[in-house]
Protein backbone atom coordinates (compact mmCIF):
# COMPACT_ATOMS: atom_id res chain seq x y z
CA UNK A 1 0.00 0.00 0.00
CA UNK A 2 2.90 2.45 1.28
CA UNK A 3 6.30 2.48 0.19
CA UNK A 4 8.47 1.10 2.95
CA UNK A 5 12.11 2.19 2.13
CA UNK A 6 13.83 0.29 5.19
CA UNK A 7 15.18 2.89 7.58
CA UNK A 8 13.04 2.96 11.15
CA UNK A 9 11.72 5.98 11.66
CA UNK A 10 11.12 5.03 15.41
CA UNK A 11 12.89 2.99 17.41
CA UNK A 12 11.53 2.79 20.99
CA UNK A 13 13.99 -0.29 22.93
CA UNK A 14 13.45 -0.92 26.74
CA UNK A 15 10.55 2.08 27.15
CA UNK A 16 9.65 2.18 30.65
CA UNK A 17 7.41 4.98 32.48
CA UNK A 18 6.64 5.35 35.58
CA UNK A 19 4.49 7.00 37.51
CA UNK A 20 5.57 7.44 41.01
CA UNK A 21 4.89 3.60 41.59
CA UNK A 22 2.23 3.15 38.94
CA UNK A 23 4.00 0.69 35.76
CA UNK A 24 2.74 2.40 32.76
CA UNK A 25 4.85 1.25 30.25
CA UNK A 26 7.21 -2.16 30.77
CA UNK A 27 10.42 -2.49 28.83
CA UNK A 28 8.12 -1.63 25.62
CA UNK A 29 10.38 -2.16 22.06
CA UNK A 30 8.74 -1.00 19.11
CA UNK A 31 9.75 0.01 15.43
CA UNK A 32 8.15 1.89 13.10
CA UNK A 33 9.49 2.44 9.42
CA UNK A 34 9.78 5.55 6.87
CA UNK A 35 6.60 5.75 5.53
CA UNK A 36 4.47 3.69 8.01
CA UNK A 37 1.22 3.50 9.36
CA UNK A 38 1.08 1.82 13.16
CA UNK A 39 -1.86 1.42 14.68
CA UNK A 40 -2.16 1.24 18.33
CA UNK A 41 -5.12 -0.33 20.12
CA UNK A 42 -5.86 -1.40 23.72
CA UNK A 43 -8.08 -1.33 25.97
CA UNK A 44 -7.94 2.08 28.39
CA UNK A 45 -5.25 2.73 30.57
CA UNK A 46 -3.09 0.14 28.43
CA UNK A 47 -0.99 3.26 28.26
CA UNK A 48 -1.35 3.59 24.32
CA UNK A 49 -1.37 7.75 24.93
CA UNK A 50 1.97 7.49 27.31
CA UNK A 51 3.87 5.29 24.51
CA UNK A 52 2.87 8.17 21.90
CA UNK A 53 3.40 10.70 23.99
CA UNK A 54 6.98 9.75 24.98
CA UNK A 55 8.03 9.60 21.41
CA UNK A 56 7.47 13.08 21.34
CA UNK A 57 8.92 13.36 24.89
CA UNK A 58 5.60 15.65 26.17
CA UNK A 59 6.07 12.62 28.64
CA UNK A 60 9.50 11.47 29.78
CA UNK A 61 10.60 8.13 30.24
CA UNK A 62 11.97 6.52 33.36
CA UNK A 63 14.09 4.32 31.24
CA UNK A 64 14.99 3.44 27.74
CA UNK A 65 15.18 5.28 24.78
CA UNK A 66 13.41 6.54 21.96
CA UNK A 67 15.46 7.43 18.29
CA UNK A 68 13.93 9.62 15.18
CA UNK A 69 15.63 8.52 12.81
CA UNK A 70 18.66 7.38 14.47
CA UNK A 71 19.12 10.41 16.35
CA UNK A 72 18.52 9.76 20.31
CA UNK A 73 15.40 11.84 21.79
CA UNK A 74 17.21 14.22 24.39
CA UNK A 75 15.06 16.23 26.84
CA UNK A 76 17.06 19.39 27.00
CA UNK A 77 14.74 22.35 25.93
CA UNK A 78 16.80 22.73 22.68
CA UNK A 79 16.95 19.69 21.40
CA UNK A 80 13.40 18.63 22.55
CA UNK A 81 12.12 21.81 19.97
CA UNK A 82 14.23 20.85 17.80
CA UNK A 83 12.91 17.16 17.47
CA UNK A 84 9.57 18.90 17.33
CA UNK A 85 9.57 21.00 14.59
CA UNK A 86 9.44 17.64 12.76
CA UNK A 87 7.19 15.13 14.80
CA UNK A 88 3.53 16.50 14.38
CA UNK A 89 0.95 15.72 17.00
CA UNK A 90 -2.68 15.87 16.88
CA UNK A 91 -5.15 15.40 20.14
CA UNK A 92 -7.88 14.02 21.27
CA UNK A 93 -9.36 17.03 21.81
CA UNK A 94 -8.17 18.79 19.22
CA UNK A 95 -6.28 21.56 21.46
CA UNK A 96 -6.64 24.44 18.80
CA UNK A 97 -5.82 27.83 20.15
CA UNK A 98 -9.08 29.41 20.63
CA UNK A 99 -7.89 33.50 20.58
CA UNK A 100 -6.71 32.82 16.56
CA UNK A 101 -8.49 32.07 13.11
CA UNK A 102 -8.13 29.01 11.41
CA UNK A 103 -5.61 30.22 9.59
CA UNK A 104 -3.63 32.28 12.17
CA UNK A 105 -3.34 28.57 14.26
CA UNK A 106 -1.71 27.22 11.01
CA UNK A 107 0.72 29.91 10.62
CA UNK A 108 1.98 30.71 13.77
CA UNK A 109 4.17 28.00 14.73
CA UNK A 110 5.76 28.23 11.44
CA UNK A 111 6.97 31.77 11.45
CA UNK A 112 7.36 31.55 15.29
CA UNK A 113 9.71 28.71 14.85
CA UNK A 114 11.40 30.66 12.33
CA UNK A 115 10.76 28.14 9.37
CA UNK A 116 9.18 30.69 7.61
CA UNK A 117 8.14 34.13 6.15
CA UNK A 118 4.93 35.50 7.41
CA UNK A 119 3.94 35.48 3.75
CA UNK A 120 5.25 31.79 3.00
CA UNK A 121 3.80 30.60 6.31
CA UNK A 122 0.58 32.12 5.00
CA UNK A 123 0.25 30.81 1.71
CA UNK A 124 1.07 26.97 2.89
CA UNK A 125 -1.55 27.24 5.53
CA UNK A 126 -3.65 28.50 2.78
CA UNK A 127 -3.17 25.80 0.96
CA UNK A 128 -3.33 23.09 3.81
CA UNK A 129 -6.77 25.01 4.70
CA UNK A 130 -8.20 24.10 1.42
CA UNK A 131 -6.14 20.70 1.39
CA UNK A 132 -8.00 19.03 4.62
CA UNK A 133 -11.41 21.34 2.98
CA UNK A 134 -11.66 23.84 4.76
CA UNK A 135 -10.76 26.40 2.05
CA UNK A 136 -12.99 28.70 2.63
CA UNK A 137 -12.73 28.66 7.11
CA UNK A 138 -9.59 30.54 6.87
CA UNK A 139 -10.95 33.55 9.27
CA UNK A 140 -13.30 32.02 11.32
CA UNK A 141 -12.58 31.04 14.98
CA UNK A 142 -12.35 27.56 16.43
CA UNK A 143 -15.08 28.10 18.44
CA UNK A 144 -17.52 28.43 15.33
CA UNK A 145 -16.32 25.35 13.31
CA UNK A 146 -17.54 21.77 14.28
CA UNK A 147 -15.41 19.48 16.05
CA UNK A 148 -14.22 17.64 12.84
CA UNK A 149 -13.67 21.01 11.04
CA UNK A 150 -11.28 21.64 13.92
CA UNK A 151 -9.63 18.50 13.61
CA UNK A 152 -8.77 18.80 10.49
CA UNK A 153 -7.63 22.06 10.92
CA UNK A 154 -5.73 20.75 13.95
CA UNK A 155 -4.20 18.17 10.93
CA UNK A 156 -3.47 21.40 8.94
CA UNK A 157 -1.55 22.83 11.57
CA UNK A 158 0.63 20.00 12.37
CA UNK A 159 1.37 19.35 8.55
CA UNK A 160 2.30 23.11 8.28
CA UNK A 161 5.61 22.34 10.31
CA UNK A 162 6.48 19.06 7.27
CA UNK A 163 7.04 17.10 9.47
CA UNK A 164 8.49 13.25 8.61
CA UNK A 165 6.03 12.05 11.59
CA UNK A 166 2.47 12.24 12.62
CA UNK A 167 1.20 11.23 16.15
CA UNK A 168 -2.33 11.36 16.77
CA UNK A 169 -3.51 10.49 20.00
CA UNK A 170 -7.79 9.12 19.27
CA UNK A 171 -8.45 11.87 17.04
CA UNK A 172 -12.28 10.84 16.37
CA UNK A 173 -12.82 9.95 19.69
CA UNK A 174 -14.42 12.92 20.69
CA UNK A 175 -16.30 13.57 17.50
CA UNK A 176 -19.92 12.73 16.68
CA UNK A 177 -20.69 9.60 14.72
CA UNK A 178 -21.05 11.65 11.74
CA UNK A 179 -18.08 13.81 11.92
CA UNK A 180 -15.69 11.07 12.00
CA UNK A 181 -15.24 9.56 8.77
CA UNK A 182 -13.99 13.35 7.60
CA UNK A 183 -10.98 13.50 9.37
CA UNK A 184 -10.65 9.67 9.30
CA UNK A 185 -10.19 10.52 5.15
CA UNK A 186 -7.71 13.08 5.55
CA UNK A 187 -5.76 10.68 7.71
CA UNK A 188 -6.22 8.20 4.99
CA UNK A 189 -5.26 10.28 2.40
CA UNK A 190 -2.48 11.02 4.27
CA UNK A 191 -1.24 7.66 4.81
CA UNK A 192 -1.68 7.20 0.80
CA UNK A 193 1.05 10.08 0.55
CA UNK A 194 3.69 8.04 2.60
CA UNK A 195 3.50 9.87 5.74
CA UNK A 196 4.81 7.72 8.77
CA UNK A 197 1.93 7.75 11.42
CA UNK A 198 1.63 5.92 14.64
CA UNK A 199 -2.68 6.25 15.51
CA UNK A 200 -4.14 5.47 18.67
CA UNK A 201 -7.18 4.75 17.50
CA UNK A 202 -10.76 2.16 18.55
CA UNK A 203 -11.68 2.73 15.09
CA UNK A 204 -11.23 -0.85 13.93
CA UNK A 205 -12.13 -0.35 10.27
CA UNK A 206 -9.37 2.56 9.54
CA UNK A 207 -6.83 -0.03 11.01
CA UNK A 208 -7.87 -2.80 8.65
CA UNK A 209 -7.61 -0.59 5.94
CA UNK A 210 -4.98 1.87 6.60
CA UNK A 211 -2.47 0.21 9.12
CA UNK A 212 0.72 -2.01 8.14
CA UNK A 213 1.34 -2.90 11.38
CA UNK A 214 -0.84 -3.09 14.42
CA UNK A 215 0.18 -2.97 17.82
CA UNK A 216 -2.41 -4.52 20.52
CA UNK A 217 -0.53 -2.70 24.02
CA UNK A 218 -2.33 -4.43 27.31
CA UNK A 219 -0.89 -3.16 31.01
CA UNK A 220 1.91 -1.59 28.90
CA UNK A 221 3.41 -4.35 27.17
CA UNK A 222 2.52 -5.49 24.25
CA UNK A 223 0.68 -7.86 23.78
CA UNK A 224 0.54 -9.11 20.15
CA UNK A 225 1.84 -7.11 16.86
CA UNK A 226 1.62 -7.46 13.10
CA UNK A 227 -0.01 -6.72 10.46
CA UNK A 228 -3.69 -6.12 10.87
CA UNK A 229 -5.10 -9.09 9.54
CA UNK A 230 -3.25 -11.23 11.72
CA UNK A 231 -3.72 -9.43 14.93
CA UNK A 232 -7.17 -8.17 14.05
CA UNK A 233 -8.43 -11.28 12.86
CA UNK A 234 -6.31 -13.76 13.85
CA UNK A 235 -4.64 -13.02 16.76
CA UNK A 236 -2.22 -15.81 19.00
CA UNK A 237 -2.97 -14.52 22.29
CA UNK A 238 -5.84 -14.60 24.67
CA UNK A 239 -5.13 -10.89 25.53
CA UNK A 240 -5.81 -9.99 22.14
CA UNK A 241 -8.58 -12.15 21.36
CA UNK A 242 -10.67 -10.95 24.44
CA UNK A 243 -9.78 -7.25 23.86
CA UNK A 244 -11.51 -7.73 20.58
CA UNK A 245 -14.48 -9.79 21.40
CA UNK A 246 -15.12 -6.89 23.89
CA UNK A 247 -14.49 -4.42 21.20
CA UNK A 248 -17.09 -6.08 18.71
CA UNK A 249 -19.50 -6.77 21.68
CA UNK A 250 -19.44 -3.05 22.79
CA UNK A 251 -20.14 -2.07 18.73
CA UNK B 1 -29.66 73.14 48.30
CA UNK B 2 -27.28 73.99 50.84
CA UNK B 3 -25.80 70.77 49.61
CA UNK B 4 -26.03 71.73 46.42
CA UNK B 5 -24.18 75.43 46.44
CA UNK B 6 -21.69 72.99 48.53
CA UNK B 7 -21.30 70.53 45.63
CA UNK B 8 -20.33 73.48 43.19
CA UNK B 9 -18.52 75.65 45.47
CA UNK B 10 -16.46 73.06 46.08
CA UNK B 11 -15.68 71.40 42.84
CA UNK B 12 -12.80 73.05 42.10
CA UNK B 13 -10.75 72.10 45.09
CA UNK B 14 -11.99 68.30 44.69
CA UNK B 15 -11.68 68.54 40.65
CA UNK B 16 -7.83 69.24 41.60
CA UNK B 17 -7.72 66.10 44.36
CA UNK B 18 -9.24 63.95 41.18
CA UNK B 19 -6.97 64.50 39.45
CA UNK B 20 -3.94 63.39 41.60
CA UNK B 21 -6.00 60.62 42.71
CA UNK B 22 -6.67 59.35 38.83
CA UNK B 23 -2.63 60.03 38.25
CA UNK B 24 -1.81 57.53 41.61
CA UNK B 25 -4.18 55.43 40.67
CA UNK B 26 -2.73 54.96 36.83
CA UNK B 27 0.79 54.70 38.39
CA UNK B 28 -0.28 52.55 40.42
CA UNK B 29 -2.25 49.71 37.87
CA UNK B 30 0.77 50.12 35.63
CA UNK B 31 3.62 49.33 38.51
CA UNK B 32 1.16 47.24 39.94
CA UNK B 33 0.38 44.92 36.16
CA UNK B 34 4.27 45.18 35.34
CA UNK B 35 5.58 44.05 39.11
CA UNK B 36 2.93 41.36 39.52
CA UNK B 37 4.14 39.61 36.17
CA UNK B 38 7.77 40.03 36.84
CA UNK B 39 6.38 37.74 40.92
CA UNK B 40 4.29 35.02 38.74
CA UNK B 41 6.84 34.46 36.53
CA UNK B 42 9.24 34.15 39.47
CA UNK B 43 6.72 32.59 41.47
CA UNK B 44 6.25 29.66 38.62
CA UNK B 45 10.14 30.06 37.51
CA UNK B 46 11.75 26.31 37.84
CA UNK B 47 14.60 27.88 39.69
CA UNK B 48 13.44 27.75 43.60
CA UNK B 49 15.19 30.85 44.78
CA UNK B 50 13.11 32.74 42.74
CA UNK B 51 9.75 30.88 43.40
CA UNK B 52 10.60 31.03 47.29
CA UNK B 53 11.28 34.56 46.94
CA UNK B 54 7.85 35.33 45.08
CA UNK B 55 6.42 33.34 48.06
CA UNK B 56 8.13 35.14 50.80
CA UNK B 57 6.84 38.79 48.68
CA UNK B 58 3.15 37.73 48.38
CA UNK B 59 2.67 36.52 52.30
CA UNK B 60 4.28 39.26 53.19
CA UNK B 61 2.69 42.01 51.14
CA UNK B 62 -0.28 40.57 51.75
CA UNK B 63 -0.11 40.11 55.79
CA UNK B 64 0.66 43.65 56.26
CA UNK B 65 -1.91 46.36 56.06
CA UNK B 66 -1.87 48.65 53.47
CA UNK B 67 -1.87 51.99 55.66
CA UNK B 68 1.41 49.97 57.44
CA UNK B 69 3.24 49.39 54.32
CA UNK B 70 2.56 53.19 53.14
CA UNK B 71 4.09 54.17 56.62
CA UNK B 72 7.05 51.94 56.34
CA UNK B 73 8.12 52.83 52.70
CA UNK B 74 6.98 56.83 53.13
CA UNK B 75 9.46 56.74 56.16
CA UNK B 76 12.25 54.40 55.15
CA UNK B 77 12.44 55.89 51.78
CA UNK B 78 12.20 59.39 52.86
CA UNK B 79 15.19 58.52 55.43
CA UNK B 80 17.10 57.21 52.89
CA UNK B 81 16.10 58.83 49.58
CA UNK B 82 14.87 62.12 48.40
CA UNK B 83 11.26 61.58 47.57
CA UNK B 84 7.82 63.28 47.72
CA UNK B 85 5.02 61.73 49.60
CA UNK B 86 3.08 61.30 46.21
CA UNK B 87 6.31 58.91 44.79
CA UNK B 88 5.84 57.10 48.14
CA UNK B 89 2.66 56.58 48.43
CA UNK B 90 2.36 55.44 44.35
CA UNK B 91 5.46 53.13 45.46
CA UNK B 92 3.35 51.98 48.39
CA UNK B 93 -0.09 51.44 46.69
CA UNK B 94 1.81 49.90 43.58
CA UNK B 95 3.67 46.91 46.03
CA UNK B 96 0.23 46.70 47.53
CA UNK B 97 -1.75 45.91 44.97
CA UNK B 98 1.05 43.70 42.90
CA UNK B 99 0.65 40.84 45.07
CA UNK B 100 -3.21 40.95 44.22
CA UNK B 101 -2.26 41.04 40.77
CA UNK B 102 0.01 38.18 40.80
CA UNK B 103 -2.62 36.19 42.21
CA UNK B 104 -5.04 36.95 39.54
CA UNK B 105 -2.11 36.42 36.62
CA UNK B 106 -1.60 33.02 38.24
CA UNK B 107 -5.31 31.97 38.22
CA UNK B 108 -5.50 33.84 34.78
CA UNK B 109 -2.58 31.02 33.72
CA UNK B 110 -4.38 28.21 35.33
CA UNK B 111 -7.52 28.48 33.41
CA UNK B 112 -5.68 27.80 30.52
CA UNK B 113 -6.34 24.37 29.61
CA UNK B 114 -3.07 22.30 29.71
CA UNK B 115 -3.79 21.09 25.98
CA UNK B 116 -3.19 24.68 24.70
CA UNK B 117 0.54 24.24 26.23
CA UNK B 118 1.36 20.61 24.84
CA UNK B 119 -0.49 21.74 21.29
CA UNK B 120 2.21 24.29 21.63
CA UNK B 121 4.93 22.92 22.34
CA UNK B 122 4.56 19.84 19.98
CA UNK B 123 4.63 22.33 17.54
CA UNK B 124 8.66 23.11 18.32
CA UNK B 125 7.45 26.08 20.43
CA UNK B 126 9.89 26.80 22.94
CA UNK B 127 8.16 27.57 26.99
CA UNK B 128 8.69 31.07 26.01
CA UNK B 129 7.08 31.52 23.16
CA UNK B 130 4.24 29.20 24.08
CA UNK B 131 3.67 31.67 27.46
CA UNK B 132 3.75 34.51 24.89
CA UNK B 133 1.89 33.33 22.31
CA UNK B 134 -0.35 30.83 23.55
CA UNK B 135 -1.25 31.46 27.16
CA UNK B 136 -0.87 34.87 28.08
CA UNK B 137 -3.26 35.70 25.42
CA UNK B 138 -5.42 33.40 26.57
CA UNK B 139 -5.23 34.14 30.44
CA UNK B 140 -5.67 37.86 29.49
CA UNK B 141 -9.14 37.40 28.75
CA UNK B 142 -10.36 35.84 31.79
CA UNK B 143 -8.28 38.69 33.77
CA UNK B 144 -9.85 41.33 32.69
CA UNK B 145 -13.09 41.77 34.87
CA UNK B 146 -10.65 40.88 37.93
CA UNK B 147 -8.29 43.49 37.18
CA UNK B 148 -10.85 46.10 37.00
CA UNK B 149 -12.27 45.28 39.47
CA UNK B 150 -8.46 45.64 40.60
CA UNK B 151 -8.26 48.88 39.47
CA UNK B 152 -11.40 50.03 41.62
CA UNK B 153 -10.09 48.79 45.14
CA UNK B 154 -6.63 50.58 43.87
CA UNK B 155 -8.43 53.48 43.16
CA UNK B 156 -10.71 53.64 46.46
CA UNK B 157 -7.28 52.08 48.41
CA UNK B 158 -5.45 55.69 47.16
CA UNK B 159 -7.49 57.40 50.00
CA UNK B 160 -4.99 56.36 52.08
CA UNK B 161 -2.28 58.35 50.83
CA UNK B 162 -3.82 61.30 52.68
CA UNK B 163 -2.22 59.76 55.89
CA UNK B 164 1.07 60.75 54.29
CA UNK B 165 -0.02 64.28 53.39
CA UNK B 166 -0.65 63.57 49.70
CA UNK B 167 -3.09 66.18 48.40
CA UNK B 168 -5.27 63.73 46.72
CA UNK B 169 -9.43 64.01 46.65
CA UNK B 170 -10.11 62.40 50.13
CA UNK B 171 -7.10 64.59 51.77
CA UNK B 172 -9.29 67.59 49.86
CA UNK B 173 -12.47 66.77 51.26
CA UNK B 174 -10.53 66.26 54.80
CA UNK B 175 -9.35 69.90 54.52
CA UNK B 176 -12.48 71.39 53.58
CA UNK B 177 -14.73 69.42 56.42
CA UNK B 178 -12.51 70.94 58.90
CA UNK B 179 -12.39 74.38 57.39
CA UNK B 180 -16.39 74.90 57.23
CA UNK B 181 -16.91 72.01 59.68
CA UNK B 182 -19.09 70.69 57.77
CA UNK B 183 -17.62 66.92 57.75
CA UNK B 184 -21.16 65.08 56.70
CA UNK B 185 -21.58 67.21 53.46
CA UNK B 186 -17.82 67.05 52.27
CA UNK B 187 -17.26 63.64 53.08
CA UNK B 188 -20.76 62.54 51.07
CA UNK B 189 -19.78 65.11 48.50
CA UNK B 190 -16.30 63.12 47.99
CA UNK B 191 -17.88 59.81 48.21
CA UNK B 192 -20.07 60.82 45.25
CA UNK B 193 -17.04 61.41 43.65
CA UNK B 194 -15.58 57.67 44.21
CA UNK B 195 -19.14 56.43 43.01
CA UNK B 196 -19.01 58.18 39.88
CA UNK B 197 -15.38 57.29 39.14
CA UNK B 198 -16.06 53.30 39.96
CA UNK B 199 -18.85 53.88 37.89
CA UNK B 200 -17.33 54.71 34.71
CA UNK B 201 -14.44 51.96 35.31
CA UNK B 202 -17.32 50.18 35.36
CA UNK B 203 -18.49 50.76 32.36
CA UNK B 204 -15.48 50.68 30.44
CA UNK B 205 -14.96 47.18 31.94
CA UNK B 206 -17.95 46.19 30.25
CA UNK B 207 -16.87 47.21 26.65
CA UNK B 208 -13.85 45.68 27.03
CA UNK B 209 -15.25 42.14 27.99
CA UNK B 210 -17.76 42.13 25.29
CA UNK B 211 -15.06 42.78 23.07
CA UNK B 212 -12.83 40.23 23.88
CA UNK B 213 -16.05 37.95 24.14
CA UNK B 214 -16.67 38.59 20.73
CA UNK B 215 -13.40 37.80 19.20
CA UNK B 216 -13.12 33.60 19.08
N1 LIG C 1 0.25 12.44 34.14
C1 LIG C 1 -0.06 11.27 34.76
N2 LIG C 1 0.13 11.12 36.08
C2 LIG C 1 -0.16 9.97 36.71
N3 LIG C 1 -0.65 8.88 36.10
C3 LIG C 1 -0.85 8.95 34.77
C4 LIG C 1 -0.58 10.15 34.02
N4 LIG C 1 -0.89 9.92 32.74
C5 LIG C 1 -1.33 8.67 32.67
N5 LIG C 1 -1.32 8.07 33.89
C6 LIG C 1 -1.72 6.68 34.17
O1 LIG C 1 -1.08 5.84 33.25
C7 LIG C 1 -1.92 4.80 32.85
C8 LIG C 1 -1.98 4.73 31.34
O2 LIG C 1 -2.57 5.90 30.86
P1 LIG C 1 -2.72 6.19 29.32
O3 LIG C 1 -3.41 7.51 29.23
O4 LIG C 1 -1.42 6.07 28.63
O5 LIG C 1 -3.69 5.03 28.85
P2 LIG C 1 -4.42 4.83 27.46
O6 LIG C 1 -4.04 3.49 26.97
O7 LIG C 1 -4.14 5.99 26.56
O8 LIG C 1 -5.94 4.83 27.90
P3 LIG C 1 -7.24 5.45 27.19
O9 LIG C 1 -7.68 4.48 26.14
O10 LIG C 1 -8.23 5.58 28.30
O11 LIG C 1 -6.83 6.78 26.61
C9 LIG C 1 -3.25 5.02 33.52
O12 LIG C 1 -3.32 4.18 34.63
C10 LIG C 1 -3.19 6.46 33.94
O13 LIG C 1 -3.93 6.64 35.12
MG1 LIG D 1 -5.26 7.59 25.82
Amino acid sequence: MTQIDGQPRVRITGATKKFGDNVVLNNVDLEVRAGEVAVLIGPSGAGKSTLLRCINGLERLTSGTVEIDGVRLEYRERSLNHMREHVGMVFQSFNLFPHLTALENITMAQVVVGKRSKSEAHDRAAKLLFRVGLGEKANSYPSALSGGQQQRVAIARALAMTPKLMLFDEPTSALDPELVGEVLQVMRELADEGMTMVVVTHEMRFARQVADHVVLLADGAIAEEGPPEIVLDAPASDRARSFLSKLQADG
Amino acid sequence: MEFLNALIASSPALLKGLSVTIGLTALTLVFSVILGAIIVAMKMSSIPAFSRFATGYLAVVRGIPLIALLFVIYFGIVSVFKVDAFTAAAIGLSVHSSAYVAEIFRSGINSVHNGQVEASRSLGMSRVATMSRVVAPQALRVVVPALVNQAIVSLKDSAVASFITVDELFMTAQRLSAATFQPLTYYAIVSLYYLAMVGAMTFFAGKVERYFQKRG
